[in-house]
């Protein structure tokens, strides 16, 4: 792991900045440091990056919780490293990045594996051997309830869709979460929810799995999207890197790579309108097209699109959302909550036109889902606008991981993750 | 033995197995041994059921209502009714409830009110007991209205615990045999469910231990049965599981089943609630030991004015009426 500041990545400027907006690497990168950058955004963030620092510290925290509520005071505890070194504590990415980033690298791993094959075939048993190596050598990161549980049932022989299904929190976005790496990296849509769902039924069912095909076919679609004429990058600025990252990835079809200037959309060819309001109409057809209608999670995230229909930009739609948030239960991760609200951001930030980053810290502002959903809403808009939406503050600090749920990726550069490269360790 | 007697002995056992488990609800097997040794009956001095038995009341009152007719929609009216506008909370309910609450508060009607993040937990097992006496020696019709009542609050997995538990007690009140009646929950739900794996999981721990002539094994039961990694004890499969293993494992016995499943900890009102009233419908009211029997009024702490002061023996009694009035 980097000793100084490894939350900066190595000294050329973004690579994102070279990549050239819009294009499908820009947009691939762009869903995957989307996604860490609203991690690193919501406030559990700093929680999860804790677990860098010896477990007293964590200790300690708890007991602080219980100091304020016997003294009476508003003080209200937050990570601390009192005599550590405190720079797990600084901004940056935690647990979804770090999924996000072993999904990558399992996908690397199958893609690398076939590229002599022309048409390198993916099984579902492949996928589901992923899972029973890591667990054979216990290298599965830390994670949700629903894939601690999920772990725990495979060493005992349980075996997936079982794992996933027998599983009190099958409904959680963990998978959802690692949709985002497989939407990332497979060229057609219909396959990356197919992947994705094979990959989710080991940890979940239900909504859980309804989630991580909209999150996969969501990401694939937006990054394959025509370019528009207005939006293209110059083809000098493509080149290199895309081609770079292209290398790594495997192809799965061709049929479903947009050829250029083909219509947006299913039903609405309506040229006269702005680029972004046809990206997201797009953006919204292609999520509840997996989420059907009499499930819960297909009922909220409806809810939550109808509830900002008429709404100009990400912030306003704040209030809106917390009407859609559960206020029972004891976690906010379903993916029946997280997904929605991550659904409306990213459709009202694309259509609006309104600035990424702004789609992030609005979905930030709903504290019970903000484990997640900034995560969810950074992905969708980064695969919509690319990398190079993103403020260079934000992927500076955003890019590279600490660690805290999978030690070996402590010190991984997402986008050169993406590029095939682990970098230094 | 009549069929009153079996009625009564399983509504009054549900109630007592409520309240002899409310004191280590959420306790582990261990805390309860350190804490009061071996369980031979009553923890404490309270004798009073909690949200067990007044959710079974209540649903008992929707049967007494309508009969077989029961629909989804009548048992929404009734949410609607006595608990949507409850104000103060819900003392004793568990997510379940509430969730449902809050859907039919939105305006949500069953199954889609149902459908909530903890669809699948033991909230509509707790109450399918009365489905079972009301459809006696009829382990599907016991199901069929389980399910009419649960979509309200349940779907999944919470169903299937409901009419396993539904189907057992239907099965348990024609005087059938415990593997006759483990058998009807079993059949009555998906091969593939959770609720039927539990259940089976259940019944191997338990023939484990007779054929090695041992007692039954809890700490491997529990390593069958529990999710180690979900904080709570409200699992529907889960706590069908550990209620019929302590059916099964005491013969059917009222006086040993019960006080097993308080022992085994858990959500212990609602499991030790299943396996006595299981045992009461086998072997009825009388089996019921004398300085247990006593068990009082529904508080209404729960649930307020539409279930106080019932008493759970009345209730049986008048089910019985009812469906031989039908």
């Amino acid at each position: 792991m980097p000793s100084e500041d490894h939350n900066v990545p190595h000294n050329e400027a973004s690579d994102a900045r070279f990549a050239g907006r819009y294009t499908g690497a820009d947009r691939a990168a762009g869903a995957i440091l989307g996604l860490a950058i609203g991690d690193a955004a919501g406030w559990p963030a700093r929680q999860h990056r804790s677990h860098r620092l010896p477990a007293w510290t964590r200790r300690l925290r708890r007991e602080l919780d219980v100091f304020a509520e016997t003294q009476d005071v508003t003080s209200l505890p937050v990570p601390f490293a009192l005599n550590q070194d405190p720079e797990p504590l600084r901004f940056g990415p935690s647990d979804d990045a770090e999924w996000s980033a072993w999904t990558l690298t399992w996908l690397l791993r199958l893609g690398a594996a076939d590229q002599q094959a022309d048409a390198p075939t993916w099984s579902r048993e492949q996928v589901h051997s992923i899972w029973l190596d890591a667990v054979e050598t216990d290298t599965v990161p830390r994670g949700r309830i629903s894939v601690a549980t999920a772990a725990d049932s495979l060493r005992k022989g349980v075996r997936p869709p079982r794992s996933g299904y027998d599983n009190p929190h099958h409904f959680d976005d963990a998978a959802a979460i690692r949709a985002v790496a497989i939407g990332s990296m497979l060229d057609s849509p219909d396959l990356a929810a197919d992947v994705a769902e094979w990959d989710a039924e080991v940890t979940n069912a239900g909504d859980g799995l309804y989630a991580a095909r909209a999150i996969a076919r969501a990401i694939a679609s937006s990054r394959l999207l025509s370019v528009t004429t207005d939006e293209r990058a110059t083809p000098a600025e493509d080149e290199g890197s895309e081609g770079r990252i292209r290398s790594m990835v495997w192809r799965a079809s061709a049929t479903t790579s947009s050829s250029e200037e083909e219509p947006l959309g299913g039903e609405g060819n309506l040229p006269s309108l702005p680029a972004q309001v046809e990206r997201g109409g797009a953006l919204h057809e292609n999520l509840l097209r997996e989420l059907p209608e009499n499930t819960l999670i297909g009922r909220t995230t409806r809810a939550a699109l109808d509830a900002v229909a008429g709404t100009a930009s990400p912030a306003e739609a704040v209030p809106l959302l917390d009407d859609v948030v559960d206020r029972v239960y004891s976690y906010g991760t379903a993916a029946a909550q997280t997904v929605a609200v991550a659904s409306a951001m990213a459709v009202v930030a694309v259509r609006a036109g309104a600035p990424s980053i702004d789609a992030v810290t609005a979905a930030a502002c709903l504290p019970s889902l903000a484990d997640s959903a900034p995560a969810l809403t950074g992905a969708l808009v980064g695969a919509a606008h690319g990398a190079s939406s993103f403020p260079d503050s934000w992927v500076r600090r955003c890019r590279v991981l600490v660690g805290c749920c999978a030690p070996a990726l402590a010190g991984v550069d997402l986008l050169e993750l993406m590029k095939g490269n682990m970098g230094e360790q | 033995m009549n069929q009153t007697d079996r009625a009564r002995g399983c509504l009054v056992g549900l109630a007592i197995g409520d309240a002899m488990g409310a004191p280590a609800e959420n306790m582990t097997a261990e805390a309860i041994a350190a804490r009061w040794g071996e369980v031979t009956g009553f923890l404490t001095d309270a004798r009073s059921g909690t949200d067990d038995t007044e959710y079974a009341a209540f649903s008992a009152l929707l049967l007494l209502e309508h009969g077989s007719a029961l629909t989804s929609e009548h048992v929404a009216d009734a949410w609607v009714e006595h608990l949507a506008g409850r104000t103060g909370g819900f003392p004793g309910a568990g997510f379940s409830e509430l969730g449902t609450v809050e859907n039919l508060r939105a305006g949500l009607r069953p199954p889609a009110s149902g459908e909530h993040v903890h669809s699948w937990s033991d909230g509509l097992a707790m109450r399918a007991a009365v489905h079972g006496v009301f459809a006696a020696s009829d382990p599907a019709e016991a199901a069929r209205l389980a399910a009419v009542d649960g979509a309200v609050s349940h779907s999944g997995e919470g169903v299937y615990a409901g009419q396993a538990v539904a189907a057992a007690v239907a099965t348990a009140m024609s005087g059938a045999d415990v593997e006759t009646i483990v058998d009807a929950a079993v059949q009555v739900v998906p091969a593939d469910s959770w609720t039927a794996q539990a259940l089976i999981q259940a019944r191997v721990c338990v023939e484990n231990a007779v054929r090695s002539g041992r007692s039954l094994d809890v700490p491997a039961l529990l390593e069958a049965l529990v999710t180690r990694r979900y904080p709570w004890t409200d699992l529907g499969p889960e706590a069908v599981g550990l209620a019929f293993a302590a059916f099964i494992a005491g013969d059917g016995r009222f006086d040993t089943v019960v006080p097993r499943a308080v022992s085994m900890g858990r959500d212990a009102d609602t499991t030790a609630a299943i396996s006595g009233a299981l045992a009461g419908a086998l072997c009825g009211h009388g089996s019921i030991p004398p300085e247990w029997v006593e068990i009082g009024p529904v508080t209404g702490r729960c649930l307020g004015d539409v279930v106080r002061g019932l008493m759970l023996s009345d209730l049986a009694e008048r089910l019985v009426e009812v469906h031989d009035a039908e």
